[in-house]
């Protein structure tokens, strides 16, 4: 027997279907409506679960009556989740006071308001960071406290000795809003349990391997009796790790009725309780010497994760900066827990320290791409600067060092701004290949695809292993009973399962050429696979055709695992963002006319692909800067903006042109997951762009017209 | 939603004898588009126990043109099609573009004129069912010290929503008509007169409506000759949105010189708001800037803002100077 080879990935001269724009596998599927979400399913004899979740975040229920949506005709269920006398400590998941489940989702929705629920509402209702800041009020956070310091980093005292120093200071208040995942499906699941002791679990969630052990506990079975299935999904963002209290309500709704159960969040109940990306104040002091060096930072920043800790990057994010000090704390609020959201931290950091060093750069009189460079010792960050600057035009823009005038035309402006990103990854995913007599061969793991495109790399890895092509290899992902996979956070889902689907392909390669080699008169090693067949690589005349090799394998089908290897996957992500806007100086309406964005992240597998997930993370970041706010009332303590008519999003007017460059110097022959340094640095930018026209800096997120508009009317 | 009997008459008069009769009975409504209905169903705004639709009712959906160049337009006409007519969009650009401006291609695709100027609402606290507004029977307008970046600046209080229509300032402004149908026959309404404010009328409602009328046409009367007309909106969202602010303008020029304007605002209070004495203003005078400066000053005059809606008058006035130097 042959020792084992190390797998490795070929020069990218060499490859024949990765690194090239493969179209995703389940395209067809996705835009026939073919493809079936946790949403879509439907089974026999299943009902319909709805939350009653009262939409004031601190109460003492007095009247919990769930008896009369039992006489709502199709009511099949109902269950107080809390009692009278319990409290409701925040909006959320905790102010979900009972469950119904029907025959219809309309009845579900009648049995709800048949219910008598009452409550006692505490005031004030502690949505909002003033009423969190204020002594006077109850301490309702982590600890009895409503705000926690989280992180400090650096000397204080040095730095702000370095600030007397400096030839420009600047101090300045820097706000984000909190923001939502919108994933265009919901929370929730679909179980399918109609008595015994298996049930297949339906769920739209980023973490398939990592569920079937709490849907078998809300279940009340054995973890190995419980596959949990995401075939496909409409989107994760971070907010879908776990089956949530909608996940196990539904386990054990279906395990008392025996029958299955639909539970999936109202659009509403989303905005609720489906996590959220944590808002921000910074207050950052900043100062840089003549030349254009920053030499020292002082920088204190808030998060608003309403229960939840919230995120924040540490200051002064990628720049180096001599001195520098950084503190975050951690406000509380009586409403749902911030989630990871892709980039947990970043985005709010890099719009605080972006804009500061924008401001700095046009203080200081040096061009903001300039200045930038000045500041960045990474060389990979100077030469996607030039790269996204080239792209959008800078050389030929006139505002390099002075803004456009507020003079009643349209002015054009230019904004950059940089991200970074870990993508780490690690040990544990695994991947079975399997070919078949027949010449099929199927590549399974339990990974999942949230919409990213991960489903095409599963097959697409494969393919270029045996010298197929992507449709020739069927991909199975998204069961919890296929070999373990990781969840997809924090960008490891390519550093993860793509070694070990590499791996197993490998293997598959080297057992299949063990069994093969001889009818082609051959070592093991020595073949090639290419264009659907394989050659000796000493006598190109003998070959077998990919049929005849398979139908070699006899009766049996030959399978080989692989495992994460580290060797396989890299780490580390940069990127560079530009943003042109035009902005109308009479009437305050801006556009994005232009964003470029380079990232590195070594070998890329489908172009394709990773340039559609630059694309959706500059709009989510243009969405964040143009439009997107949760709002409440202080004093009535509800969630104005529960729905997506006034929680507005990016639609197809906003989508400028765009222009996503993956960055081909970089010569790591190694995988990492790329999703996240993209949607970091827009909204900076454009915020940039937007000062960069007419002069205008706003500091507080979204840039809406009316900020614009009191902006440039104090101006002018 | 509620459930509800559907009910399909086929003439004005049997759908008019399906509606309520009293004031404040809301055991019935009027369908046409559903897109506004729909969701103040859906919210809990309104449950009524019947629903009267009148897409059966047939001669409702026509654009007609009088011999005398006036136009008729039935409260059934859809706002694209209105939109895309090729006469409507040369000799009133103002009405073209307004409703082109509404919601978003499907909106328009369903939505009808008459269920456009007898939508209700978007106020954040209106439509939050949980929110008992004074709109909604309360006694308390929340935005007056709530968040109110969408609300009135003119003509609040004690309700301080604006009126969400696009068309409605556009109609206003070209003088149009309303033929309201009701059990007992017929009458005519302006449309300036058809939208009241929160102080003058009914607080629950908008219109002059009774509850059992119904908007049968409007007829736009044929323009004296020279008129140029546009109906400029600004939203924070291009995709599809409601006004911030709006700018309804149909002007004669005589030369250089204004001879005569109309000119209503949209989106900055609770009704259509023509601003007469910003129209006396210009007649007369060259649209130069200090005319335009003039006159922005003018319409905007006694505007109240609130905590987070000043932004709406340099906004209107800019909107107003856009609008002039459109036209001139
Ligand atoms: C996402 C979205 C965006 C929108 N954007 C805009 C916008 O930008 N600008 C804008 O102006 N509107 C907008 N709308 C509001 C509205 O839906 C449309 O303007 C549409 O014209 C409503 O017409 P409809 O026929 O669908 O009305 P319906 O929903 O059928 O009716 C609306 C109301 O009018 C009453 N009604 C209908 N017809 C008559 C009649 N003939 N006589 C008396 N009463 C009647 C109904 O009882 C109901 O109360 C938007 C709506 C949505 C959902």
């Amino acid at each position: 027997m042959r020792a084992r080879s190390e797998p490795a990935w070929k020069p990218k001269k060499d490859l024949t279907v990765l690194n090239r724009d493969i179209p995703r596998v389940d395209g067809p599927e996705k835009v026939t409506g073919a493809a079936k979400y946790t949403h879509d399913i439907r089974l026999p004899r299943m009902v319909y679960a709805r939350f009653w979740i009262h939409p004031y975040p601190r109460l003492n229920l007095t009247k919990v009556d769930v008896a009369p949506a039992l006489k709502v005709k199709g009511v099949v269920y109902v269950k107080a989740l809390k009692e009278a006398g319990e409290d409701v400590r925040y909006q959320g998941a905790d102010a979900a006071i009972a469950v119904v489940a029907a025959e219809t989702p309309e009845a579900a929705e009648d049995g709800l308001r048949a219910m008598i629920i009452e409550a006692e509402e505490l005031y004030p209702p502690m949505v909002t960071a003033e009423q969190a800041l204020d002594e006077s009020s109850p301490k309702i956070g982590r600890g009895g406290k409503n705000v926690n310091v989280r992180e400090e980093r650096g000397d204080e005292e040095a730095a702000n000795i370095a600030l007397d120093t400096v030839d420009v200071l600047i101090e300045e208040s820097y706000s984000l809003p909190v923001q939502h995942h919108v994933c265009l499906e919901t929370h929730g699941s679909v179980v399918d349990y109609r008595g015994g002791d298996e049930a297949t679990v339906y769920t739209s969630i980023q973490n398939v391997s990592g569920t079937n052990a709490s849907a078998a506990r809300a279940l009340e079975l054995d973890a190995d009796k419980v596959n949990v299935i995401t075939h496909h999904m409409g989107g994760g963002f971070g907010s879908k790790f776990g089956i949530g209290i909608e996940g196990s309500t539904a386990c054990r709704i279906a395990k008392e009725l025996g029958r299955p159960v639909h539970l999936m969040l109202t659009r509403g109940d989303e905005f609720l309780m489906g996590g959220n990306r944590s808002g921000s104040q910074q207050t950052i002091v900043g100062g840089a010497s003549k030349d254009g060096r920053l030499v020292a930072l002082v920088a204190k920043a808030d998060r608003f994760g309403g229960t939840g800790g919230g995120a924040f990057a540490g200051l002064p994010y990628i720049y180096k900066v001599e001195n520098s000090f950084f503190e975050s704390r951690s406000i509380y609020t009586a409403t749902d827990s911030s989630r990871a959201m892709r980039a947990p931290g970043h985005p709010q950091a890099s719009f605080g320290m972006e804009s500061m060093v924008d401001e700095l750069a046009f203080a200081v009189g040096i061009d903001p791409l300039t200045f930038r460079k000045q500041n960045l010792e990474d060389p990979v960050y100077h030469r996607q600067l030039d790269r996204v600057a080239k792209e959008i035009g800078w050389d030929a823009h006139p505002n390099k060092t002075e803004p456009g005038a507020v003079d009643g035309t349209r002015q054009v402006g230019i904004g950059f701004a940089i991200s970074q990103w870990g993508s780490r990854s690690r040990p544990g995913s695994q991947c079975e290949v399997r070919i078949e007599p027949d010449g099929r061969i199927t590549s399974t793991t339990g990974t999942q695809d949230l919409g990213t495109g991960s489903r095409t790399y599963v097959a697409a890895i494969v393919a270029e292993e045996f010298g197929l092509e992507v449709g020739d290899v069927t991909a199975r992902i998204g069961e919890s009973a296929f070999p373990t996979s990781a969840g997809s956070g924090g960008s490891v889902t390519t550093g993860c399962s793509a070694p070990a689907i590499k791996d197993a392909a490998h293997n598959a390669r080297e057992a299949f050429e063990a069994r093969i080699a001889p009818m082609l008169d051959a070592e093991p090693g020595q073949l090639v696979w290419r264009g659907g067949e394989v050659i000796s690589a000493q006598d190109p005349q003998k070959s077998l055709t990919w049929k005849q090799a398979c139908a070699a394998l006899g009766s049996e089908p030959l399978s080989a695992m692989g495992e994460w290897q580290e060797h396989l996957r890299s780490q580390g992500v940069h990127g560079a963002q530009a943003a042109k806007v035009e902005v109308d100086t009479v009437t305050g309406e801006l556009k994005v006319l232009k964003m470029v964005f380079i990232q590195d992240c070594g070998l890329v597998l489908n172009r394709l692909a990773a340039r559609s997930q630059v694309n959706g993370g500059q709009i989510q970041a243009l969405s964040y800067g143009l439009l997107e706010a949760r709002v409440h009332d202080p004093d009535l303590g509800l969630m104005l903006t529960d729905n997506l008519d006034d929680y507005k999003i990016a639609g197809v007017q906003e989508i400028p042109e765009m222009i996503s460059i993956m960055d081909d110097d970089d010569d790591r022959l190694a995988v990492m997951g790329m999703a996240e340094a993209n949607c970091i640095p827009g909204h900076g930018a454009i915020a940039n762009a937007l000062f960069n026209a007419c002069g205008l800096r706003l500091r507080d997120l979204p840039l809406t017209a009316d900020k614009i508009i009191m902006g440039l009317s104090d101006r002018s | 939603m509620k459930a509800f009997e559907l009910q399909n008459p086929v003439t004005l008069a049997e759908a008019a004898r399906l509606l309520p009769t009293k004031e404040g009975d809301e055991s019935a409504r009027l369908l046409a588009g559903g897109q506004d209905l729909l969701t103040e169903l859906k919210h809990h705004l309104v449950e009524p126990d019947r629903i009267v639709n009148l897409k059966h009712v047939p001669g409702l959906d026509a654009i007609e043109w009088g011999a005398d160049g006036g136009l008729t337009i039935g409260a059934l006409v859809t706002l694209q099609d209105l939109a895309e007519d090729e006469r409507v969009r040369r000799e009133l650009p103002i009405l073209a573009e307004a409703a082109e401006s509404v919601g978003s291609p499907q909106i328009r695709a369903m939505g009808t004129v008459g269920g456009n100027l007898n939508q209700r609402p978007r106020c954040w606290y209106y439509r939050n069912e949980h929110a008992v507004c004074l709109k909604k029977g309360g006694t308390e307008c929340f935005a007056y010290e709530g968040r109110n970046k969408y609300n009135a600046i003119l003509g609040g209080g004690p309700s301080y929503i604006v009126h969400p229509s696009d068309l409605a300032p556009a109609l206003v402004a070209l003088g149009a008509q309303l033929m309201l149908a009701s059990p007992d026959g017929q009458r005519q309404v302006a449309a300036e007169d058809f939208f009241t404010l929160p102080s003058e009328g009914n607080v629950l409602r908008e219109t002059v409506l009774a509850p059992n009328e119904i908007l049968a046409r409007i007829v736009v009367p044929p323009p004296a000759s020279g008129m140029k007309s546009t109906y400029l909106k600004f939203q924070e969202r291009s995709s599809y949105d409601f006004a911030l602010s709006a700018v309804a303008v149909c002007i004669w020029m005589d030369g250089k010189k204004v001879k005569e304007v109309r000119m209503v605002l949209g989106a900055v209070a609770p009704k259509p708001w023509r601003v007469k004495r910003a129209e006396a203003l210009l007649a007369g005078r060259e649209l130069d800037a200090d005319a335009l400066k003039a006159v922005g000053e003018e319409a905007l005059r006694g505007a109240e803002p609130l905590a987070e809606n000043g932004y709406k008058v340099p906004l209107t006035k800019g909107l107003i100077v856009r609008a002039l130097q459109k036209l001139s």
